[in-house]
This record gives structure tokens, C-alpha cells and sequence, in this order.
């Protein structure tokens, strides 16, 4: 009904999304009481369930879209009016008329495969977990507080496009996670995390992760961190385990090959990117041993579904081999403006009431072809440092000059890893910082990094993928002291 | 479109009449989003959207289950408030449970704007045309992102409480960058009021600044004197007044906790003219009468997902807001109380909420470049984070035009840096501010706030960047 009625209307193109999205957050806080010191737990159990739809038009050349969370056939004609009414008001301020790559029209469904769906297990025994959690940190001498929770959701996404495609899907995501943390009050305090990795999985993931086994570490190596002495600043070399590097990959490399920031499209809040289109398939932007993939078909990524919001089929596709830049990330509208036949499937909305548009799928570093150890990247170094989790971030809006700190840092000499130290930062600029990767695991390290919230977008959205990587080695980067 | 009051109260009293818990808090939000967005001189995305959430909250003196709908069929609001009685019983008890508030006086707050909440996508495409002739006038490569919002807002519980608010805001942004992509500039402005937003005024000035950014002289890192513009020194707001929470400075994790324990709530620890509020009612942008909750939020809904970390979901709820003297003359004055630590410390509780606003000086912006000696100009900064929750040391970038000011007078533009600096420094250092003036919504940073801009020595450096 709604495309028979965008067409009737004058639109050249239209797609509708219906939507239902439940989501269910369980956390705890525990805490010492002011006056008492007893610990006092704070749980808080939350669930939602939102439903609606997206009409997206092209009327005139120009996109158009309207969205509302009643789900009715008057609503649904009224968007559809609403839709190529902006599109029709807009297409004169554009130079030329929107084109779509080629498109497989689909019948299909997708589902997640998961063992235990996690809605299905009782609040009760996700908040006894946490507690469990929290009580065993909280043993550890020097432990001030403990956060944790399991978050869950699933999207249940219906698509049909004047192409001739209904396709049906249900995503599943669930991401645990705790934290320990350690005050010396009023001088210093710090935190530590155990963040099993977020994935697109049912209950069973957060079985698997076995919190409870790792408590009393995570509450040991927070008060090992708060005594921890400072690191001495200056050019080290990094071991960086993957559920660290996995941020780093996000933002340096994730980032600056998305296709709508090279074109200027995210100029006015997201940035754009150093990697311009005249340097695809031409500039080395790292070592000749990095290598990295777009990817939407991965299992338990986080990115990873049947098709995206052009309903386009996911796949995976090169976006560095040995160092040199020849991929970006892609959708329909913007793939010919840089000569290609043919979307990636990053189209992505991330509500029945937000405008598809590129987003970022898993983007994972492959592991060294060799058995490459842990202790094979360690003994290689004289002077370094051995990191672990993610801590503050920031990179510039071109995706160049970046800041990272981490969870936990362990000092290397003389090819051994020594003591915890603490207030560590490193400063790099990405192709100088990919162009120093000397090493990097083998396929038995590699891990499957979850990121569950990046921003970008204007109105802003929210996306969740993965950064899959083993531990890997950089030489003489610029380490400073925090504190 | 739209609700009254009455129409919201019906609603809250009809989700109420369902409960069988104890108590039971309701918050609605009905929000109406448009938006235009202009990119590499081609307009992009525009929509217009509808979105309600219903927030339903069960609690039974230890516990409270919250589900959050958006469906408004007897059927699915009778369902909606059983299944958070259901997570009600599921709940652990909360050691931190705070009884419902009974009827609260919110204040009148007027943030409402007819023509704004009826503003088509041809009103919303002057502006982007306007940007759009200039940059092609002018060479430039343009972008601008217009937004208006309007949102009708309820909170109810069984103990008869009960407010609503309605509110409009409109936000206009844009960013020029020139052909060769050595020079970019930004300008942006907010108001409750599409109409009083100068698009004009804020394209022009994003395609002066970027052209005369363009093809920096690379200068090195280091402290240096800054001139801050109003929306630079907002930027660096948010993290600061983080730390203005009692709670966090009792147990010793803000710059406003003693060593050993305690607060520093009274002590002179900024120069006599730096006072820091928090208005409500400010004309210019005016907020919400209540504080805590709204409808939307609790994570997880859109995209990504996050675990909620919070204070829990009572800790400011429902609590009527008023402005607030954070820092008066130099002095910690206030510091935000949630209503459980309230009972432990044995003080009234004192959410944080309204509009920030900072005392400037009498001048001009071009008043502050002309006693500085040397120094830089910052327009804005991006990719904020906390490096050192202690000292609220934060890390970040310049972005869209830096300048070298040698003897008073704009010298010429030079490369972004990466800082490393803490706001509690930056406002220790300040030397001069200029009037305060309202500053923009930027998506993933701060709101509005009605702030000076500032010259401030000892700005800190810490690397090049080679981002235009």
C-alpha cells in the first residue's frame, strides 16, 4: 500500500521499514554507604518494546522520509504524503538527481542464530550473576565499587522496496559486562573492566564469559593498578591485546574509509577523511602485513545480518591488503560517485524513525598466516608497553592525529613482561601508527571485538560492529604520562 | 499534533488507573523531529518524524521494574504496566529505594513556539539555500544541518503528581571548506525559535572563517595563551560540571574532594570573576521544569546499546528545578545532591538541570584578541574525552579554523592541535572574557549554553594535527 502510494504520488523510488525493537538493560551498582561502609546494592531492571515505520522516498531526484510510531494505514498515507512532499521541496537545491546501484530484488528472511534466547531467562538470574559478580570483587581488599550489566536486544526488521524486495529479519545483540573500581580519596582512582566481547548471539554468550570466574582478578589488578607507578614517557613499542586494538582499528581505520565521509557528506559534525577517493587502490597506509575487511556476514559480529536498510545482501570485501588502501564502505545512492557498479551493504538506520544512510559493518584485521604467540610479540621488545582494554579515545576529524589510553598496562623490558604500571597514554598519526605494525598474532589470538555505541549522523545515530584482531606489535610510538 | 495538558494528564491517568503496584510513576514524551541536511553543496536526508515513549515505572517500597513502550492501544497500555509489575517482582530490592514525591509546584516555563513546531521543509530549506548560494559564490564547499524539535512532556505518578511541559527547539549548523581543502569553518546557533536563528549570519560566518584558515602555517604544540570562542569554552563545560556532584566528591573521585575525605564545597578555588549557574529559565533556552527521567532513554531501544549506570532511575526524579549558583565569584557553591545521598549527608537534594550560563566581561571577542600579545584563536573543539576523571584532565582537538594572534591582531592561521588540559586549570588561567552569548546544539557534545568567550594563559598542546 504505502509504495503503490509513493508512486502514485510521483516518487521514483520507495522503501518502507517496519520495525519492532525490544531491548532489556539489568544493572547493579554496588557501593559503600556514606555513614555506615555497608555495601549497598542498587539494581536497576529496565525493558522496552518500540514499534513503527520509516517511508523512504526518491521523488524528483531528492530523498524524502517520514517515520512515526503509529502503524496505522492513515498514518502510513499520510508519511507517504509527507515524504515526497520534502522530497519535491528539496530537489531543486540538488545539482543533479540521486542514482541507486543495482539491486537483487529478494524474498528472504534472516535470523540470528542463537542457542538461548536471551529474553527468556528470568531478570532473577541475570541480577544473582551480577551479584555474584559484585560480591566476589567487592572481596578483594582496596575494591571500592563494582558495576555491572547484561544488556540485550533484538530487531525485528521488516523491508519492502519498489525494487520488488520483502525481506524480513531478526538481529539478536547482547553485550555484558562489569567493573571494578579503586579511589585513593581525593587523589587518584582507577578502573578496570572485564568486557566480554558484545556479539550478535543469544543467552549463551553471556554463559560462556563466566563473569564470576574472573571477579577476583579484575578486583586484584584494580588496586594492583591504583599502586601501580606512572610509566616513563617517551617512544616505546606497544603490544596491543585485541580487546584494546579493537577500538584502535575503529577509529582509525573504520572510520576513515567510510565512502560518505571521503565525499564531504559528515563535513559538519562527524569529519571527513584523510583517505580522499584519490588515494583508493594507491596509498599504503600501513605495513605490508596489515590486512582488513569490511564485513557483514561474519558470525556473531555484531553487524552482521542478512541485508542492509538498501536492502542490499551483506558480504565482505577488502578494505586494506598489505597495507594498501583499496576499499570503502558503501551504499546505494553514493557507490557510482566513485565509479563503482555495485553497494558494500552498509546501509544502516537505527530506528524505524532515523534515515538509512552508511554505517560502519565489522571491520577486522586479519591474523599473521604464521602461529605467531603472544610471547613471540613480547620477546621482541626491550622497552615497552603490554596494554589491555579500552580507555580514553579521541582522533581528530580526519582521522589522523589520535589519543588512546587503556584499561590495564603492564611494562615490558628486556623482551618479559614486568609490573602493572599506570597513567598511560599514546599519541600516533594512523599511517605512521599502521606503518609500524611489525607483527601481529596468529589466527589462534584472534578475537571478535564488539563495539556496542558509535556515533555519527546528523540527526545523530547509533551503531554497534566488531573489530576482530589478534595481539599486535608497533614500534616507537609516542607514550605519555597522564597523571 | 501535539498534546494540551489535559490530554496529557488523560493519558497518564488512564496507564495509573491500571496499576496495581504500590506506586507507580509514568513519564511521557511525544516528540515531532524535522530536519534538512546539506553536504558537499548537494542537499542529503530530510524527514519529518513522530515518536512517543511511554515510560512506566512499578514500584512496591524496595523494588521498581520499568518498561518503556510506545504503543497506545487499551490493550497494549494495560499490558505495558503489567509487565512492569512483573519486572517489579523480578527486581532485586534497591538499598537505595526513595519513596515517590508527592505533588510537586513546577515552575512555568515558556519554551513553546507555534511557528517553529509548524515549520515545513520549505521554511527549513531557506536556510540551506542560503548556504548553498554562498558556497557556490563563493568556491566553497558547503554543508548545514537544520533540525527542529518540538516535544510534549508528562510525569505523573500515583500520589498525585503531576506536570507537563511543551517545548520547541531549532538548531542551525554549517560548515564551509574550501576547493583545495586546506581552510574550514564552522558557525552554528540554537533557539526555541527557527525564526530567530540567523542563517545568514552563520553561513557567512563558517565561509569567512574558511577562508581565512585556508593553507595553515604549521606551528608547534606547547602551552600558549588561547582566545576560546564562546562555543570552544561550552565544549569543554560538560565534563566540568560532571564533577560538580556531592556524591562523587564525598568519595573521593572529583578535584572537589579533599585527600583523606571530605568536599570542597565553600572554598575559593577560582578567580573572583568566574560565576557559573544553572538557569531554567533562560529565555534564550529555556528547559524542562523537572528534573530526572523523560520518557526516553534507559538505553538500548536505538542501535547500539549501553548497560545504565546511572544513579538509578529516582535519584532526581520528579524534582522541580531552579537556577542554581554553582561557582559564585570563585567560590564552590552548590554541589549537585541526588535525593538518596541527600539522606546521608543530611541535606536537601539538588538535582543539576536547566540551561548553563556563565558571567563574561563588558567587550567584544575582538576586544579579547586585542590584549593578547601572542596567543591562538580556537573556534571549536571536537572528540572531547576525560583522560584523568581526578583532575577532569581532558583530552580533544581544535578543529574548523586556528589562528595565531601576535600583538593583538590576527596574524595568520596555523594547524590543529591536540590538547591535553583540565577545565579547572583553564578556569584558574582565564585573564579576560567578552559577553556571554548563547552557543549552538552540536549533535555529540554540549547543549546550548549562554557563555563568554575567554582568554585564558597556559593552554596546553600536546600535538599536531594535520586534520583540516
Amino acid at each position: 500500500m504505502a509504495l503503490d502510494r509513493a508512486k502514485k504520488a510521483g516518487a521514483s523510488y520507495a522503501d518502507i521499514r517496519i520495525n519492532r525493537y525490544r531491548a532489556q538493560v539489568v544493572n547493579l551498582r554496588s557501593e559503600p554507604d556514606f555513614a555506615t561502609g555497608k555495601v549497598n546494592h542498587v539494581p536497576t531492571a529496565s525493558d522496552s518494546e518500540i514499534f513503527g515505520f520509516g517511508v523512504r522516498v526518491i521523488a524528483d531526484g531528492a530523498w524524502g522520509f517520514a517515520a512515526s510510531y503509529s502503524v496505522t494505514e492513515d498514518e502510513i498515507a499520510r508519511a507517504v504524503k509527507d515524504a515526497v512532499e520534502i522530497a519535491k521541496a528539496n530537489a531543486p537545491l540538488r545539482s543533479s538527481p540521486l542514482e541507486l546501484a543495482p539491486v537483487v530484488a529478494v524474498h528472504d528472511t534472516y535470523r540470528t542464530p542463537i542457542a538461548k534466547d536471551p529474553f527468556s531467562v528470568p531478570i532473577t538470574d541475570k541480577l544473582a550473576l551480577l551479584r555474584n559478580v559484585a560480591d566476589d570483587a567487592m572481596k578483594v581488599s582496596g575494591v571500592f565499587s563494582v558495576t555491572g550489566f547484561i544488556a540485550q536486544r533484538v530487531e525485528h526488521r521488516f523491508f519492502a522496496s519498489s525494487d520488488g524486495s520483502q525481506i524480513e529479519q531478526h538481529v539478536y545483540q547482547i553485550s555484558p559486562e562489569f567493573t571494578a573500581t579503586a579511589v585513593e580519596k581525593g587523589k587518584k582512582q582507577k578502573s578496570r573492566t572485564y568486557r566480554p566481547h558484545a556479539v550478535t548471539a543469544g543467552y549463551e554468550a553471556v554463559e560462556r564469559a563466566k563473569m564470576p570466574s574472573h571477579a577476583r582478578r579484575v578486583g586484584e589488578e584494580v588496586v594492583n593498578h591504583l599502586k601501580a607507578p606512572p610509566v616513563t614517557p617517551g617512544k616505546k613499542d606497544l603490544v596491543l591485546l585485541p580487546t584494546h586494538l579493537g577500538l584502535t582499528i575503529h577509529e582509525s581505520i573504520g572510520h576513515s574509509t567510510e565512502l560518505d565521509r571521503a565525499l564531504g557528506y559528515e563535513a559538519n559534525v562527524a569529519g571527513t577523511s584523510f583517505l580522499t577517493p584519490d588515494k583508493l587502490g594507491k596509498f599504503q597506509v600501513g605495513s605490508e602485513i596489515v590486512n582488513f575487511k569490511g564485513d557483514r556476514i561474519r558470525k556473531e559480529s555484531l553487524s552482521t545480518c542478512g541485508y542492509d536498510d538498501d536492502g542490499v545482501k551483506t558480504r565482505q570485501f577488502p578494505i586494506i591488503q598489505k597495507g594498501i588502501f583499496v576499499g570503502y564502505q558503501t551504499i546505494r545512492d553514493q557507490a557510482h560517485l566513485i565509479g563503482q557498479k555495485e553497494s558494500m551493504g552498509c546501509c544502516y538506520a537505527d530506528s524505524y524513525d532515523s534515515v538509512p544512510f552508511q554505517r560502519m559493518p565489522n571491520v577486522w584485521l586479519e591474523p599473521s598466516s604464521k602461529p605467531t604467540t603472544l610471547a613471540d610479540l613480547i620477546s621482541g621488545v626491550d622497552d615497552g608497553v603490554l596494554i589491555d582494554g579500552r580507555g580514553s579515545y579521541s582522533i581528530d576529524h580526519q582521522r589522523y592525529n589520535f589519543q588512546f589510553g587503556g584499561d590495564a598496562f603492564w611494562e615490558i623490558k628486556g623482551g618479559k613482561v614486568g609490573p602493572m604500571i599506570a597513567d598511560v597514554a599514546y599519541q600516533s598519526r594512523t599511517p605512521d601508527f599502521w606503518s609500524a605494525c611489525d607483527a601481529i598474532g596468529g589466527e589462534a589470538l584472534w578475537e571478535n571485538i564488539g563495539l556496542n555505541a558509535d556515533g555519527k549522523g546528523e540527526p545523530g545515530q547509533i551503531n554497534a560492529m566488531s573489530h576482530g584482531c589478534a595481539p599486535s606489535r608497533f614500534r616507537q610510538i609516542t607514550v605519555l604520562r597522564t597523571a | 499534533m501535539g498534546w494540551t495538558r489535559e490530554q496529557a494528564k488523560q493519558l497518564a491517568d488512564q496507564i495509573l488507573s491500571y496499576s496495581r503496584a504500590r506506586d507507580c510513576d509514568v513519564r511521557l514524551d511525544l516528540v515531532q523531529r524535522t530536519h534538512t541536511r546539506f553536504a558537499a553543496n548537494e542537499v542529503t536526508t530530510s524527514g519529518a518524524m513522530v515518536d512517543l515513549n511511554i515510560s512506566v515505572s512499578s514500584r512496591d517500597g524496595k523494588r521498581t521494574g520499568t518498561l518503556q513502550v510506545n504503543e497506545t492501544s487499551r490493550e497494549a497500555l494495560k499490558k505495558a504496566v503489567a509487565r512492569s509489575e512483573e519486572l517489579m517482582h523480578s527486581a532485586a530490592p534497591d538499598a537505595e529505594y526513595m519513596e515517590d514525591l508527592g505533588p510537586q509546584q513546577y515552575p512555568e516555563v515558556h519554551a513553546f513556539n507555534e511557528e517553529t513546531a509548524s515549520a515545513t521543509a520549505l521554511d527549513r530549506r531557506a536556510g540551506i539555500q542560503q548556504a548553498m548560494e554562498i558556497s557556490r559564490a563563493r568556491k566553497l564547499k558547503c554543508s548545514a544541518f537544520v533540525q527542529t524539535t518540538s516535544r510534549w512532556s508528562a510525569i505523573a505518578n500515583k500520589r498525585k503528581n503531576f506536570g507537563f511541559f511543551a517545548s520547541t527547539q531549532a538548531t542551525f549548523t554549517s560548515t564551509a571548506r574550501t576547493q583545495d581543502a586546506t581552510g574550514s569553518g564552522w558557525a552554528g546557533g540554537a533557539s526555541p525559535r527557527l525564526l530567530d536563528i540567523s542563517t545568514q549570519s552563520i553561513v557567512e560566518r563558517a565561509a569567512k572563517k574558511a577562508e581565512s584558515s585556508a593553507n595553515p602555517r604549521a606551528l608547534d604544540p606547547g602551552k600558549y595563551t588561547v582566545v576560546l570562542e564562546p562555543q570552544a569554552v561550552a565544549d569543554l563545560m560538560p565534563n566540568l560540571l560532571f564533577s560538580f556532584s556531592r556524591r562523587i566528591a564525598d568519595q573521593g573521585k572529583s578535584f572537589l574532594s579533599k585527600p583523606g575525605g571530605g568536599n570542597r564545597l565553600g572554598e575559593k578555588l577560582f578567580p573572583d570573576f568566574v560565576t557559573i549557574r544553572s538557569d531554567p529559565f533562560n529565555a534564550q533556552w529555556p528547559a524542562r521544569p523537572w528534573a530526572g527521567g523523560g520518557g526516553a532513554g534507559m538505553g538500548g531501544a536505538r542501535g547500539g546499546f549501553l548497560g545504565f549506570g546511572g544513579f538509578g532511575g529516582a535519584a532526581f526524579e520528579g524534582l522541580p528545578v531552579r537556577k542554581v549558583t554553582w561557582i559564585d565569584r570563585g567560590v564552590v557553591n552548590g554541589l549537585s545532591v541526588d535525593r538518596y545521598w541527600a539522606t546521608r549527608v543530611k541535606v536537601e537534594p539538588l538535582p543539576f538541570s536547566g540551561t548553563l550560563t556563565m558571567e563574561g566581561g563588558s567587550g567584544k571577542i575582538e576586544d579579547l584578541i586585542a590584549g593578547t600579545e601572542r596567543g591562538l584563536l580556537i573556534t571549536h573543539f571536537w572528540y572531547i574525552r576525560p583522560v584523568n576523571p581526578q583532575n577532569v584532565e581532558l583530552t580533544g582537538l581544535t578543529r574548523d579554523g586556528v589562528w595565531l594572534i601576535e600583538k593583538g591582531k590576527i596574524a595568520y592561521p596555523v594547524n590543529n592541535f591536540r590538547f591535553n588540559q583540565s577545565p579547572v586549570n583553564m578556569l584558574k588561567n582565564i585573564e579576560a572574557m567578552s559577553e556571554p552569548v548563547v552557543t549552538a546544539l552540536k549533535d555529540f557534545s554540549s547543549s546550548p549554553m549562554v557563555v563568554p568567550a575567554i582568554r585564558a594563559k597556559d593552554f596546553l598542546f600536546s600535538s599536531k594535527s594535520d586534520a583540516v
